[in-house]
């Protein structure tokens, strides 16, 4: 089935992040002088302004920090409605956003901040596979 | 004691366009701009031609243009709602420094006609980067759009952090509805003017349809056409005019982030630092407001500012409107004139703030240029409060009245 959902437009320093994905690696910027991860992917450390950067595999494991439910959506989601949206505090620190799967979007009061998600990865077309998270079972 | 700024100039006049609201034949952002500009310089006796400064988001030169004007002075900043506080902020800072001593703060967005007819007026706002933003790269495939697809999330967080409910937000909008059932020009202001408007109970706030769970569409603010401006004047300047100065004591501006990706806590803004410059400007603390006007896209909007601005505890922003204290006749009249919940909201709602809060404290709620009846209080300060992008930046005033 071809994938009908927006594809990300790739910047210029974001390179290694699409190509771990492929390899089903989450792979986050950090710095070498501070350290600390960040996200989403900066020219510069966006805690001590080092452009001293590399890339790092995370765990890929995190926790939901708030979540949800899309009921009014517009465009190639609007098929997939109700869906929940969450942000996710990653293992290694920083948050991203994503679309929370193995949840049930009518039941928005049985999911639960600081529940553990993993990562998964969806092929959107040749070069791209697109992060998703899921939550794990207890 | 208060700082540099404080009382450095006034508010003169506030008038907005012809018409507002879900307007029947369509008008340019354009066209909404320029009669808020015509009834301002009417209101006021001020000729456009005497205006020194001009304070828009995005596209203050094609306004001057039209107008036909050259300023002194151009700001252009457009960061969201919120932008027309910090033009008020801006523009005192400039008459303060003796460069400009007439300042017009202008906005006209066609939020409704847009739909139509296009050209929203929101001054480029939102479009940043565009597709070269990693911000966008990374969060593009996910479908997140609309404001409250954003804003959802603030609420959740706030909910599971100090066990509010979507009840007690529910009554932000039904308070904010009684506000707007005494002022004819709200959109809501009665069934006869708009099907859904007239009074309305917590239980329909809840019951009404979902857009991002847990916002409902009464936790929502409007998408209507508004054209709306306020006249900033030096003090020498104010006083040889015949309408009533509303003076600026405090200001202050500031943001926590662009995208919501970056918002560290979900449930506070950056208002706490632009409400502290505010108060420090002013000399003053939340103790001493008498009226408030907050930016209201959402209920939760209200609530997380109301406790930013220290006008309630952190985790009590709702209480305000729940106990009753922000309802006609209460302690704390919160947005006077049906906020953005009930009464327009035109995407940004920056300048419906102003223009309420000058109404209010120059006595004129009832009788100024389109100042309607009913909802005049007694106040005699106000914190004005807007917030932009998603809970993003923010701008404070502090306004004291002439006497
Ligand atoms: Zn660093």
């Amino acid at each position: 089935m071809t994938y009908n959902k927006p594809i990300p437009t790739r910047g210029t320093h974001t390179v290694p992040f699409w190509e771990g994905a492929k390899e089903g690696k989450l792979m986050l910027p950090r710095c070498q002088d501070c350290n600390r991860v960040h996200w989403y992917p900066r020219f510069i450390c966006p805690h001590c302004h080092s452009t001293n950067l590399e890339w790092v595999e995370a765990s890929g494991e995190g926790k939901i920090h708030t979540y949800a439910v899309q009921h009014l959506v517009f465009g190639p989601w609007e098929p997939e409605a109700p869906y929940v949206t969450a942000y996710i505090d990653l293992n290694e620190g920083d948050r991203m956003l994503t679309v929370l799967r193995g949840v049930d979007p009518q039941k928005p009061e049985d999911i639960k901040i600081g529940a553990r998600v993993k990562v998964e990865f969806e092929q959107a077309n040749e070069d791209t596979y697109i992060p998703f998270w899921r939550v794990i079972e207890e | 004691m208060p700082g540099q700024l404080y009382k450095s100039a006034a508010i003169v006049g506030a008038a907005e366009a012809n018409e507002i609201g879900f307007l029947a034949e369509p008008k340019t952002s354009l066209q909404l701009h320029i009669e808020a500009i015509k009834n301002l310089s009417n209101q006021t006796g001020v000729p456009i031609s005497k205006i020194e400064g001009v304070f828009s988001t995005g596209w203050s030169s094609e306004l001057c243009e039209h107008l036909g004007i050259k300023p002194k002075y151009i700001d252009t900043t457009a960061v969201g709602g919120c932008s027309f506080e910090m033009h008020v902020h801006h523009a005192m800072a400039a008459i303060h420094s003796g460069i400009i001593d007439i300042a017009l703060v202008t906005h006209g967005e066609n939020g409704f006609s847009a739909r139509k007819i296009g050209g929203r007026g929101t001054g480029n706002y939102g479009r940043g980067a565009g597709v070269a933003s990693p911000a966008a790269e990374m969060s593009m495939a996910y479908g997140l759009g609309s404001a409250p697809s954003n804003y959802a999330h603030a609420m959740v967080r706030h909910m599971h952090r100090y066990g509010t409910t979507t009840e007690d937000y529910a009554h932000i909008a039904k308070v904010t509805r009684d506000w707007a059932t005494l002022n004819p020009r709200a959109a809501m202001y009665s069934k006869e003017k708009h099907p859904f408007g007239g009074p309305i109970s917590v239980a329909q706030v809840e019951e009404s349809r979902l857009i991002a769970w847990p916002l409902t569409i009464l936790h929502c603010c409007m998408v209507a056409d508004h054209g709306g401006a306020v006249l900033i004047a030096s003090p020498k300047v104010a006083a040889g005019l015949n309408t009533k100065p509303v003076w600026l004591a405090g200001a202050g501006e500031s943001m926590g982030h662009a995208n919501m990706l970056e918002m560290e806590d979900f449930t506070a803004t950056s208002a706490s630092r632009s409400a502290e410059a505010a108060y420090t400007m002013a000399g003053m603390g939340p103790g001493e407001m008498e009226l408030a006007m907050i930016y209201d896209s959402f209920t939760i909007t209200a609530a997380i500012t109301a406790e930013m601005l220290g006008l309630a505890a952190p985790g009590e922003g709702h209480t305000l409107w729940k106990d009753g204290h922000a309802a006609p006749g209460g302690r704390l009249p919160i947005n006077t004139n049906g906020g953005g919940l009930s009464f327009n909201h035109s995407g940004m709602y920056g300048m419906p703030l102003l223009i309420e809060a000058y109404r209010q404290l120059s006595g004129t709620a009832e009788d100024g240029v389109h100042g309607d009846v009913g909802k005049q209080t007694s106040a005699k300060t106000c914190i004005v409060n807007g917030t932009g992008g998603a809970l993003s930046t923010t701008g404070t005033l502090v306004l004291v009245a002439d006497d």
